[in-house]
């Protein structure tokens, strides 16, 4: 090796370095704030042809999302489970564990929590919620646990196990509202309401706020820290990167994605328990639909980075409020809405996709 | 020996082929004549230029200077389906077959005859008959998938009879075949001859050109080393003509006294899921100090050996131990811990991960463990340290130590596998290819290091297809030929002929049934 051809070997170094670290944020940012404004463009477009005035639409859908306390209030915790369960699905996809779950442990765990909120009613609050917290995590995790355990031992795709079980997660829901833990005589699929001393506490009192998006806060840190900086999430990235490597690190294939799949059912599972305990103080049917598919999104739309996880939660979380409110307020109707939202995806993960391949991992 | 008289019959004149790939001369001049009705064998170890030539013919790569005649005709610039069309069949080692498709619908695919409106019921019927002449016992409804390795080989084998093939080359057809399967391959190939077309039978294995070829070309280092008919050839002459060369090393090094046996290996057997031996009773032994080197052309069971010894595949039966401890199933990480350093072939996705920062790589078999892992956490501090400290022993050209792997050169990439392998002092080293794809320079400091850690009373297993190499390094030499170790003998003792012979297969009476 010749001392001369040391000079240029630093300097491109030193290029595809400082490209990699400073540069790539901001061209991120740009691509992503790019792919908003198309979004509402198109969206305008739609809006306009459905009859209706596209300004007005927007400011009522700005007016939803961020005009009062109460509406940032919604949208915080409309942001909470999709935050939760959304790391735990960009950690497992990290790993290349497609976890698409989400729905069904949400399920689960918001049953579990709901037993112990109706069964444990004599307990003081401050072990009351955590309990039923703990319990719809424990809920979530087994039932993650189901086809984690059904890739490891019998080689069925975790695509199609965690689907699958989605639909029994939801049914599972319905049976026992209209057996064991249904209100009798409601006429909806639902629990009785659960004790007070089980409600989430507000955050901000006067509103409709509860504790969870601090919990969401600190599990998208914990998450972070665990994923860059813990044993643990250096597993995650060698059998992400390359199975072949990570055995050849000595690190055990299995352990590492039966790891990766309960945290990510019992981040859901909590997600389960804080929607019945926060926002519904019930058990309810179809509480949890859509929420595990939005998650891949977002896990999606963060890049898979965990940290990133809590704007791309909180941008569908103010994005969905404020969509509801332009619904109610000009009567555009719910479809569109989805449409708006679905465009903005699609928009989003594509300026994204650009930039993907030079992805730390 | 000329050929001249029977130049009119000739299938295929190839003229002074040459070929660069960069600074290195693939094919330096070649020429070839196969006749009709004749099977030719080129013969050549690994990087000898055989493949590169096969690629001209079929229009895969494009010659620098050289002229193809074929039945008359010149091929210029062709592509492979110009060559299907005129007449060239190729069967590559890795069968170009879907597996989820029937016999019939892999020999109908991509063929234009079969038109717009597939006719199933004549093809099929013409397959039935073409396999009843070659004997080659196929059903046109038979799952491809559900065919053992022979069988599939010969579906391709009939796609390219049927395309009208006149020549047919085969690439190191035997190499996954059992010894049954090699007997019926080569009667269904003297068939072929017998009915008027050329064969071109690649192989390194001289057992197989004697009994299966009329005339064979000794490829070596781009060039022809020499040409013969079988019957007047010996196998040493051939093998010499492969190997050829001077153990001349121009590499210092000090005369060492082994010490006492490091890691023995007894009896080692590996079965793959199909129950084929892959790795057969094989036994050494590695003394503190030694480098034994392991010469052998690619794919005769050298990956398998170095997987099982690092703990990545559980042998089947036999004992491999360490100072004495049993270690056949120990974890890799146990190993690790009881002092197995190991540098796999392959950087791009088993020993680095390209994404992650020199230190990163630097830890990646040790991050479970002080000092990378403190309490719970990894310790980033001591990763960056670690690797500033390795970039400065090695001499590894990066700015700092959160540079991605990715950006490094191959010589620098493997000198971080080596920074971490070589740089834990381990009590046995297995290098596996140790310098692959890389420059002169590169090459020499990985020799360097592997004599240094050897120097320093490690035990090493060093393993390439790099014959020179191998002579270069070993303190004893032997030779993986069909999934056994042969011939271990001091490098002082080291007779080419032999080593030749061995590579060739010549010496694995299981493999080639001999006729010489």
């Amino acid at each position: 090796m010749a001392p001369t051809d040391q000079p240029a070997n630093l300097t491109e170094a030193a290029v595809i370095r400082s490209d990699h670290k400073m540069s790539d944020f901001w061209r991120r940012l740009a691509l992503a704030g790019l792919a908003i404004l198309l979004s509402l463009l198109f969206g305008a477009v739609a809006i306009f042809v459905s009859g209706k005035n596209p300004v007005l639409a927007y400011w009522s859908l700005l007016k939803g999302a961020f005009g009062s306390v109460d509406s940032i209030a919604f949208a915080l915790n409309k942001s909470t489970p999709y935050i939760l369960t959304g790391v735990g699905v960009a950690l497992c996809f990290r790993a290349r564990v497609i976890n698409i779950g989400g729905e069904g442990q949400i399920a689960v765990g918001g049953i579990a929590a709901s037993w112990v909120a109706l069964n444990a009613s004599d307990l003081p609050g401050f072990c009351l919620i955590p309990l039923a917290i703990l319990a719809g995590s424990v809920a979530g995790a087994a039932w993650a646990a189901i086809p984690a355990a059904m890739r490891l031992t019998r080689g069925v795709h975790e695509v199609l196990g965690t689907l699958l079980l989605n639909f029994v997660g939801l049914l599972m829901v319905s049976e026992v509202l209209h057996g064991p833990m249904g209100e009798v005589g409601a006429g909806f699929p639902q629990s009785p309401l659960f004790p007070e001393q089980a409600w989430l506490p507000a955050l901000v009192p006067g509103t409709d706020l509860h504790i969870g998006i601090i919990l969401a806060v600190l599990a998208v840190f914990a998450c972070h820290f665990a994923f860059w900086r813990t044993p643990f999430g250096f597993r995650l990235r060698l059998v992400g990167s390359s199975e072949a490597a990570a055995a050849y690190a000595g690190v055990t294939f299995a352990r590492t994605v039966a790891g990766v799949m309960l945290l990510a059912g019992a981040l859901a599972g909590v997600a389960g328990a804080i929607e019945v305990l926060g926002v519904h103080y019930r058990l309810i049917q179809g509480f949890s639909v859509g929420f595990g598919f939005n998650a891949v999104a977002i896990a999606l739309l963060a890049s898979l980075n965990p940290i990133a996880v809590l704007p791309a939660g909180l941008f569908f979380g103010f994005l969905e409020a404020g969509a509801l409110a332009m619904q109610r307020e000009i009567g555009v109707p719910s479809s569109l809405v989805y449409v708006i939202q679905g465009l903005t995806m699609v928009f989003v993960l594509c300026a994204i996709g650009i930039s993907w391949r030079q992805q730390r991992i | 020996m000329s050929h001249a008289e029977v130049g009119s019959l000739a299938r295929l004149e190839m003229r002074g082929i040459k070929k660069h790939y960069g600074a290195i001369q693939a094919n330096d001049g070649i020429d070839l004549t196969v006749m009709a009705g004749r099977i030719v064998g080129l013969l050549g170890e690994n990087g000898s230029g055989k493949s590169t030539l096969m690629k001209v013919l079929f229009g895969m790569v494009k010659p620098d200077s050289g002229t193809i005649l074929f039945k008359g005709q010149e091929l210029c610039n062709h592509t492979p389906r110009d060559a299907i069309n005129a007449g060239i069949g190729m069967i590559h080692q890795h069968f170009m077959l879907v597996d989820a498709m029937t016999v019939l619908e892999n020999v109908m695919l991509g063929w234009k005859r079969t038109g717009l409106r597939v006719q199933r019921n004549q093809i099929a019927q013409e397959i039935r008959q073409t396999s009843a002449t070659y004997g080659l016992d196929l059903e046109p409804k038979a799952v491809v998938g559900d065919l053992p390795f022979g069988h599939r080989q010969r579906v391709e084998i009939v796609k390219a009879l049927l395309r009208g093939a006149d020549l047919l080359i085969l690439d190191e057809p035997t190499s996954n075949l059992s010894p049954p399967e090699i007997n019926s391959l080569l009667d269904v190939l003297r068939r072929i001859a017998k009915q008027g077309r050329g064969v071109i039978f690649i192989t390194h294995k001289l057992g197989e050109v004697f009994d299966l070829c009329e005339e064979v070309v000794v490829l070596r280092d781009g060039k022809v080393a020499g040409k013969s008919l079988i019957a007047g050839a010996t196998r040493r002459e051939l093998a010499h003509m492969m190997v050829g060369r001077d153990v001349s090393s121009g590499l210092e090094r000090t005369d060492r006294k082994a010490g006492p046996e490091v890691l023995v290996v007894r009896q080692l057997t590996l079965r793959d899921s199909s129950g084929r031996e892959r790795l057969r009773d094989i036994n050494f032994s590695l003394r503190e100090g030694e480098i034994l080197a392991v010469a052998g052309v690619d794919g005769n069971g050298q990956t398998d050996l170095v997987d099982t010894l690092a703990g990545l595949k559980i042998p089947s039966a036999g004992a491999v131990t360490m100072d004495g401890r049993e270690i056949t199933r120990a974890t890799v990480a146990n190993r690790l811990r009881s002092g197995l350093g190991y540098i796999p072939v392959d950087r791009a996705t088993t020993s680095l991960v390209p994404g992650m920062t020199i230190g990163e790589n630097i830890g990646l078999r040790d991050f479970d463990h002080p000092p990378y892992r403190r309490g719970i956490c990894l310790d980033r501090r001591v990763f960056r340290e670690q690797a500033r400290a390795k970039i400065a022993r090695f001499g590894i050209l990066a700015r700092d130590p959160d540079t991605p792997v990715q950006t490094l050169s191959g010589g620098n990439q493997q000198k971080v596998v080596l920074a971490r392998e070589i740089g834990r002092e381990p009590r046995v080293l297995i290098a596996f290819q140790a310098t692959w794809g890389l420059d002169p320079g590169a090459t020499r400091f990985v020799i360097d290091q592997v004599i240094a850690t050897r120097n320093r009373g490690g035990a090493v297993l060093y393993i390439s297809s790099e014959l020179d190499e191998v002579l270069m390094v070993g303190d004893r030499v032997g030779v993986m030929s069909n999934g056994r170790l042969l011939g271990v003998v001091p490098r002082d003792e080291v007779d080419l002929g032999q080593i030749g012979l061995m590579m060739a297969g010549g010496c694995d009476d299981l493999a080639t049934p001999s006729t010489n």
